[in-house]
């Protein structure tokens, strides 16, 4: 068995059932009389010391084997759980958890003795069975054999449908045939075996002078064997197991078809300016088809690479718990909309954020207990963490129902440092998100204990801008606060609007577009003193992109066209010159200089192999 | 320094310092150049036919503009002398001077050139 390529799996499979152990220990928590928790507990750990005691793994098995003691106390009730015990099994995961990444690393460490003392002493006494561990190990090695007169057949069998690493097992169980044997073919393939999409069922020929019954109980010590049955070889062809069609693929490798992709509808643009220009009919309906072709695969690109946000919420639950533990508060979380997906490249950048965010919420947003009931409301306070789905937009939402923020203390603060003539009425969100969201922001001194944010919203803050997203807030005091995350679904590739103005070409994602109308001079009006629109009896903040950029050129032209950029709820108008239609654009990375203004977000390269810039709609609002 | 393109169409970045000429597509890929002539206080000719020098600093590459490209030049280190003060030239960007066939030159402090308009 090849050590390695298993090790992989074993991780996977543990750090999945490790997951669910502090998910239902979670649950089980908040419920300590309901004992349904208990249950799926006791099956990922016995499941773990099963895949550790096949992989060797003595000291994973061994703590799982504790972990199954006291589990198996509490659920036979020898034991009765309290605060302590959830602490304890806490502890115990955690450590399961870095005992299966040390020995999935090939450094199996030495077992925690305090540990194991506490999961003993918790369970009831010393365990009956640390011995039984070293004999499922080595229980696997056992085998007999016999002296009758090799016979060729073909036998089938079936890995438990349940049983995981299910490769593992089959070829564990062609190795144990072997020891009676000479194996000539196995179907699907020993390679094939190791694949997900394997179902548990495997045909193998051999020769063998054991009768089927020794060979049937040899196979079976591979552990996990539903069945073994001997065919007829003209049932060979048909054994031919079902497949599911799945496979696990590497995420660089994905990474480098993205990028491919991309590069390929650069040069597909290019392709699409030379038929137009060439007036060669063949050529054009040729450029036609490579453009149906690549928008297609970009799709599928794109959805091969969609994850559920759910993969980063589940760390969480543990870290809320964990934090209102260490601050003496009492927390809710919940999450919706976990089946959300998101561009994976993005998944791995918004967990940070997310972290910041949520952390901030149970550190300052929730008050303490006896805090919450003088106020009147419930002594234990809710962090919602949710994901909804816009058109080419998820919105991630951390929500709480804390203090909200002290826009008076706040305020003083930026008075103290001369910057505002703001009153506490007249401070907006944007504001009160653009002083919090300051690197090094302090709380420590001033706004702490008031309203105490800001520790990691500016952390927060650069990691959503560089994925093309934006970040708001909205607080309101004594009822909490909300941060909302908005990032594209995917990036790299961008549906973006191509604009004009001086004679220079800058393009606005998608979306962000909500609308393009004439610019009418008549709709013309001031809002606090700056220029505004009214488009559809909505009074827009409104920025002419030439004098934005500063471009010379000709005079703006009498009839101009004007986007409506849209940013959640927000909206401004920007002026062009001229739209000259859409185009997927491929966001180019380039050292930015010193100085670039924030509006601009990215640079690209045009169908026509000019540069161009991408503005940025969220720093335009 | 890593290679020597032909002169490209630069799209202006708007914002940034004049020394800043804009960015150019390099068979796809999108690079920053700067204009050296700003950078070095030197008059633009109608004759030039311009050229863009790419330079490495630290992991970044950067395209220099200049009038053109006249020759390569190995110099033994004994030739070259420590940065003086030369007329019209900031002695910041100098590195070295040395003289060639009776010709002087300059031996440019990239880092330097760059250091004051590249980003963080």
């Amino acid at each position: 068995m090849d050590v390695a390529k298993y090790a992989a799996l074993f991780l996977a499979e543990s750090r999945e059932h490790l997951s669910s152990c502090n998910q239902l220990l979670l649950e089980w928590e908040q419920d300590p009389a309901a004992a349904d928790a208990l249950g799926g507990l006791f099956r990922s750990i016995h499941t773990i010391k099963g895949m550790g005691a096949t992989m060797g793994f003595t000291g994973v098995a061994e703590l799982a084997h504790r972990m199954e003691n006291l589990l198996d106390a509490l659920r036979h009730g020898l034991v009765t759980v309290d605060v302590g015990t959830f602490q304890l099994l806490f502890q115990a995961v955690d450590a399961l958890g870095r005992a299966v990444e040390d020995a999935a690393a090939g450094r199996e460490g030495g077992s925690d003795a305090a540990l194991t003392v506490a999961l003993e002493a918790a369970a009831g006494g010393p365990p009956e069975g640390v011995a039984d561990v070293a004999t499922l190990v080595e229980g696997k090695r056992q085998h007999r054999r016999s002296t009758d007169a090799p016979r060729g057949r073909s036998v089938l069998i079936v890995i438990r449908g349940d049983a995981v690493m299910r490769g593992a097992r089959a070829i564990l169980a062609v190795r144990r045939a072997e020891t009676l044997g000479v194996v000539s073919a196995v179907r699907p393939s020993l390679a094939q075996l190791e694949r997900e999409e394997f179902d548990g069922r495997l045909a193998i020929r051999m020769e063998s002078r054991a009768s089927d019954e020794e060979l049937a109980a040899i196979i079976r010590t591979a552990g996990e064997v539903e069945a073994v049955r001997f065919e007829e070889p003209s049932s060979w062809a048909t054994a031919e197991p079902e497949r599911h069609r799945q496979i696990r693929i590497d995420l660089d490798r994905l990474d480098r078809l993205m990028k491919q992709v991309g590069e390929l509808i650069v040069a597909k643009n290019q392709l699409g300016v030379m038929a137009a220009r060439s007036d060669d009919p063949p050529l054009t309906e040729l450029s036609d088809r490579i453009t149906r072709l690549v928008s297609g695969m970009q799709a599928e690109v794109i959805a091969s690479r969609m994850t559920p946000v759910g993969e980063v919420f589940e760390r969480f639950p543990r870290l809320v718990r964990d934090l209102s533990r260490d601050l003496g508060k009492r927390i809710r979380f919940d999450v919706e909309g976990e089946d959300i997906e998101l561009d994976r490249s993005i998944l791995d950048e918004i967990g940070d954020p997310l972290l910041h965010l949520i952390r901030n919420a149970a550190d300052h947003g929730i008050e303490a207990p006896d805090v919450r009931q003088q106020a009147g409301k419930s002594a234990e306070g809710r962090i919602l963490l949710a994901a909804t789905r816009e058109r080419n937009s998820v919105t991630l939402r951390v929500s709480d129902d804390g203090r909200g923020i002290d826009r008076a203390a706040l305020l003083a603060k930026v008075r103290r440092e001369g910057q505002s003539d703001a009153t506490p009425e007249t401070l907006s969100d944007d504001d009160v998100l653009r002083v919090i969201a300051r690197p090094g922001f302090s709380t420590a001194a001033t706004v702490s204990g008031v309203s105490g944010r800001g520790v990691g919203v500016d952390v927060a803050m650069t990691r959503v801008r560089a994925l093309g997203g934006t970040l708001e807030i909205r607080s309101e005091a004594g009822r909490g606060t909300t941060f909302l995350i908005r990032v594209p679904l995917t990036l790299a590739i961008v549906r973006a609007l191509l604009a004009e103005a001086g004679g220079e070409r800058y393009a606005v994602p998608l979306a962000y577009v909500a609308e393009t109308v004439e610019f009418d001079p008549r709709a013309v009006t001031a809002l606090r003193n700056r220029e505004a629109l009214v488009v559809r009896e909505q009074v827009l903040p409104t920025v002419h992109l030439r004098d934005l950029v500063n471009a010379g050129g000709r005079p703006a032209p009498a009839r101009r066209p004007t986007v409506i950029l849209e940013v959640g709820e927000r909206r401004t108008a920007l002026v062009v010159d001229a739209l000259l239609g859409q185009q997927d654009i491929v966001v180019a990375p380039f050292d930015a200089p010193r100085g670039m203004p924030p509006y601009v977000g990215g640079a690209t390269i045009l169908a026509d192999g000019a540069p161009a810039l991408v503005l940025d709609a969220a720093a335009l609002l | 320094m890593r290679e020597i393109l032909p002169r490209l169409p630069a799209t202006r970045i708007p914002g940034v310092v004049e020394a800043i000429e804009g960015l150019v597509n390099v068979r796809g890929t999108l690079l920053t150049v700067l204009d050296g002539h700003v950078l070095l206080s030197q008059p633009r000719r109608a004759e030039d036919e311009g050229a863009i020098v790419v330079v490495e600093v630290g992991s970044r590459r950067y395209g220099l503009g200049v009038a053109q490209v006249v020759d390569f030049l190995e110099v033994p280190e004994h030739s070259i002398a420590e940065r003086a003060d030369l007329p019209g030239i900031d002695a910041r960007l100098v590195k070295a001077v040395g003289i060639r066939d009776g010709v002087h030159f300059i031996v440019l402090d990239i880092d330097a050139l760059v250091a004051p308009i590249i980003g963080t």
